[in-house]
């Protein structure tokens, strides 16, 4: 469960580490994209509201200089005192060409009204009444052109007094009422993109043009000009360029403004954002959608990933757990090419030799039992049972048993013979540990032993011989005890030695190891007819002792099996 | 003087596309559906699918059917065509002008979605009579503050606005052009409907004018076209240099046959109507009422638009036109002075 959830944990911080190498550095390019493509808009839109208003401005102002352009005409001639026809005719004449003039006042070099007309009301002809003092005379003979304020008609129409003078004072000077509800026709023919449109305000901030003559014709009204006048406070206040506001339908707008000389008049230019920041909205769209699409990439390729990288682990994980729980024969199968393949090839090794070091360490336990503990460690320490190879060796052969064992057997109660027999064979199995000697079989009374295989020793007859004494020695000490609970047993030992195939013998994992030959025969017949306490042993053993042990030579015996007399030798032993 | 229409067509490009559309966009899809359930029952279908103008029209189809296609033309401005997506009931009172009331109130009773009351003051003072509440559009050539209709040009208040031409304002300024035609002449004859709302307003400024001008005036008075010959008959008897026609929607709409008794009686005229010296009279200076009534036309769309009638302004026309007909001055055996010519916006030869 922990390894299931550590593994889980590794697969999302991979996860999570390549979808955010991919993500992020995408987030960021859509981020920056997205700004600057904002801000090359803006730029783009302040220039082209600005551009925009210049030109609108430029219209309006045509629009007015046209007309002063006309009354031009008016202040040519110097005047005389007789009433002049051809001035009326002129004047009417203009009254045709430029029908936002309403009404018309000529005046003479010495201020007088000479001519007025008018669409509405009476015309006037030579009144002379004295307008000298009038501001507007005063204004134009300062400026030449003079811009009065605009006044609303009857509080609805915008109308605008213009006056101008000649370019000397004879020729007097020319008062025009203008009806600025025909600059509708320019204001409402500028377009600004799409649905974008202009306005004019004059210097107070009231409305005097725009698309919606509605609107104008309510322009002297606060409540109607305070949004628009709003809209020209935000661009004032922002400086250059444009700014954003509401207009009068509650839509964002961006506006710019440009002024009018003469009358003092601002354009303003607006367009809804909607419309102005059409393509930054566009591109901002198209930047979302690849970022989604992009995002959706980088996750598919990130499990693409962390799956490929976390599966060889997770193979190996799985791998190492059966290994670790005796399967040696399992192999991890990763084929990456890669570190991991190469991880995995040694997981496999390592199985593969841990598979063999077991089979040994079995192999090795198993001839624990029949080896002495010294020659088993011998064998465990070089990790190697070479020694226990079949082979022909010189071998000293040591067979024991006890006298009269069978009918004692017969007489006493099986727990006193188990008893007897755990006393026997603990003594012997210490005398054999300590001379290290190998243990072939026992079976009832009788042992055999092997000294010199499978591990060579020094000395194998003395050793065999001095293994035989103790074991005679320590049986002997029992014998007292049993003798004295009535026991009536003997114990006699057996030598031989000589050349013997040696090795393992038996099936599957039923080994064992033996010694097969002539001299275990002999060692055998030896024993057999050792009375109790006695030691017998061939020539050769008491060779091989070479009076270093008080060998006693018992002359030739006949043994069963051999067809001569066979040169016997026993030894004497101190007994308790 | 291309300006007051084109005003008028840009006018609604600028302003109303926003809400138009969409409207308009519904109101199809209902006449679509109504058209579908026409199959049984069409004129309740029609009825109740798409707008209704109740159009109280003083005079005779024949008579107004100039100012008809000029409202028509200010209709489709604004979108609207008559059976496709707006229906126009109409009311005419065969220039019986007492029946205006009853008609107005047929008009109401029908429930219709604005009724256009074109055609002068006593048309617009009818309707307003008739309700307080449904929306009127008025087109008519007097002052009307003054009159009463609205309470201000800039703010109508109430359920009424429209479009004034200007043509009341202007009659002692038709006065002056007589007189400079006559600048002899020391009696001026003037024509008045004496059931006309402006007629006291009329005649007041015209007696001062006249002061002014330095000439007599001989009123006459004709309210029905019984009478008119006699008022022509009276300038000859009066011996009147010319006559001077109040405006009023009777005697616009009875142009054609002004002329031809002004032809007659070999009277140089002046009317407030450009249909007067097209019919042969000598000329006329008033407002246009193919402006007005366009205007009219629309107002009347704007409103069927959701828009309310107190955000719209009385508009004024912006063209007082000059019509003058050589062929008649000279008939008449004199010629028009330089000024005149200059002046005259139309010159008929």
């Amino acid at each position: 469960m922990e390894v299931q959830q550590g593994f889980r944990s590794l697969f999302q911080k991979y996860l999570l580490v390549l979808f955010m190498a991919v993500a992020i550095p995408l987030a960021i390019n859509g981020v920056v994209e997205a700004w600057f493509g904002y801000r090359d808009q803006r730029a783009r839109l302040d220039q082209l509201l600005g551009v925009q208003a210049m030109s609108a401005a430029a219209e309006i102002h045509d629009f007015i200089y046209g007309i002063t352009n006309d009354l031009g005409w008016l202040v040519q001639l110097p005047w005389n005192d007789e009433p002049d026809e051809r001035r009326r005719t002129d004047a009417l004449r203009l009254f045709r060409q430029a029908p936002a003039i309403v009404a018309l006042t000529l005046l003479d070099h010495r201020g007088l009204e000479r001519l007025y007309i008018s669409r509405i009301g009476l015309n006037r002809i030579d009144s002379r009444t004295d307008r000298s003092t009038d501001p507007a005379v005063i204004g134009a003979r300062a400026a030449r052109t003079w811009f009065g304020d605009v006044t609303y008609n009857r509080g609805s129409e915008p109308y605008l007094k213009i006056a101008i003078v000649g370019n000397r004072p004879s020729v007097g000077a020319v008062i025009a009422e203008v009806n600025l509800k025909l600059i509708w026709d320019v204001i409402s023919a500028i377009k600004v993109g799409k649905t974008g449109f202009a306005f004019v305000l004059d210097r107070p901030g009231r409305l005097i043009a725009h698309p919606d003559i509605s609107l104008v014709l309510r322009g002297a009204e606060e409540a109607t000009s305070r949004p628009f006048q709003a809209i020209r406070d935000a661009i004032g206040s922002a400086g250059v360029g444009s700014a954003t506001g509401r207009d009068i339908n509650g839509r964002d707008v961006a506006a710019a403004a440009a002024p009018v000389s003469g009358p003092d008049w601002t354009v303003v230019v607006l367009q809804p954002l909607s419309e102005a920041f059409g393509p930054i909205y566009a591109a901002l769209k198209r930047t979302a959608a690849i970022l989604a699409i992009g995002t959706v990439i980088a996750g598919l390729l990130a499990y693409a990933l962390a799956h490929r990288m976390t599966e060889p682990i997770r193979l190996l994980e799985e791998g190492t757990e059966r290994i670790g729980a005796g399967l040696f024969n399992h192999r991890i199968s990763i084929e990456t090419g890669d570190e991991f393949q190469r991880l995995a090839d040694s997981f496999n090794r390592m199985a593969a030799e841990l598979a063999l070091a077991q089979e040994q360490q079995e192999r090795i336990a198993r001839l624990k039992r029949f080896l002495a503990p010294q020659v088993a460690d011998l064998v465990d320490r070089t990790g190697d049972d070479g020694v226990l190879k079949g082979r022909r060796t010189e071998v000293v052969v040591v067979f024991c048993d006890l006298r009269g064992f069978t009918s004692f057997s017969a007489e006493v109660a099986p727990e006193q013979v188990m008893s007897v027999l755990s006393e026997y064979y603990e003594v012997l199995g210490r005398a054999i540990t300590t001379f290290a000697a190998t243990l072939i079989s026992f079976s009832g009374d009788g042992l055999m032993v092997l000294v010199n295989a499978p591990v060579p020793v020094e000395e194998p007859a003395l050793r065999a011989v001095d293994l035989a004494v103790e074991m005679q020695r320590s049986v002997q000490e029992l014998i007292v005890g049993w003798r004295s609970r009535g026991y009536r047993v003997g114990f006699g030992v057996g030598l031989a030695s000589g050349s013997a195939t040696v090795g393992r013998i038996g099936y599957e994992s039923r080994f064992d190891y033996t010694a097969i030959g002539s001299v275990v025969n002999l060692a055998a017949r030896l024993c057999a007819s050792a009375t109790d306490r006695e030691i017998l042993m061939d020539a050769e053993v008491a060779e091989g002792v070479g009076g270093r042990r008080s060998v006693i030579g018992l002359g030739n015996r006949q043994i069963k099996g051999y067809d001569e007399a066979v040169p016997v030798f026993g030894i004497s032993f101190d007994t308790p | 003087m291309p300006i007051g229409e084109s005003m008028t067509s840009a006018e609604l490009n600028a302003v109303t596309c926003g809400g138009k559309f969409g409207r308009i966009g519904r109101r199809d899809v209902l006449a679509l559906l109504a058209g579908a359930a026409a199959w049984t029952s069409p004129s309740h279908a029609q009825r109740s699918a798409i707008p209704v103008i109740g159009y109280l029209c003083p005079e005779s189809p024949g008579l107004f059917a100039s100012r008809l296609k000029a409202f028509h033309e200010g209709l489709g401005e604004i979108g609207f065509i008559e059976g496709r997506n707006v229906a126009i009931d109409y009311q005419w009172a065969e220039g019986q002008y007492k029946r205006l009331p009853a008609l107005a109130a047929d008009l109401v009773a029908r429930n219709v979605d604005v009724i256009v009351a074109p055609g002068g003051a006593p048309v617009a003072l009818a309707a307003k009579a008739a309700t307080a509440s449904r929306t009127i559009v008025f087109e008519m050539g007097g002052d009307p503050v003054q009159l009463g209709v609205v309470d201000s040009l800039s703010r109508p208040g109430g359920n009424i606005t429209g479009v004034s031409s200007l043509s009341v304002e202007v009659s002692p300024k038709r006065l002056e052009m007589m007189h400079e035609l006559r600048p002899t002449a020391a009696k001026l004859a003037v024509a008045a409907n004496p059931t006309s709302p402006t007629v006291n307003t009329q005649l007041e400024k015209l007696r001062s004018a006249a002061e002014i001008l330095g000439v007599r005036l001989e009123v006459l008075m004709a309210s029905s076209e019984k009478e008119f010959e006699a008022v022509f008959a009276a300038v000859t008897k009066e011996a009147a240099r010319g006559l001077v026609f109040t405006s009023d929607p009777y005697f616009a709409f009875r142009s054609g046959q002004l002329a031809a008794l002004a032809q007659r009686y070999g009277v140089p005229a002046i009317t407030q109507s450009r249909d007067f010296p097209t019919s042969g009279g000598l000329m006329s200076y008033g407002g246009d009422f193919v402006q007005s009534h366009r205007r009219a036309g629309i107002y009347a769309g704007r409103i069927l638009n959701g828009e309310k009638p107190s955000d719209l302004p009385v508009q004024l026309v912006t063209k007082v036109e000059l019509i003058i007909n050589l062929k008649a001055a000279k008939s008449l055996g004199f010629e028009f002075s330089p000024s005149l010519v200059s002046g005259a916006d139309e010159v008929i030869e």
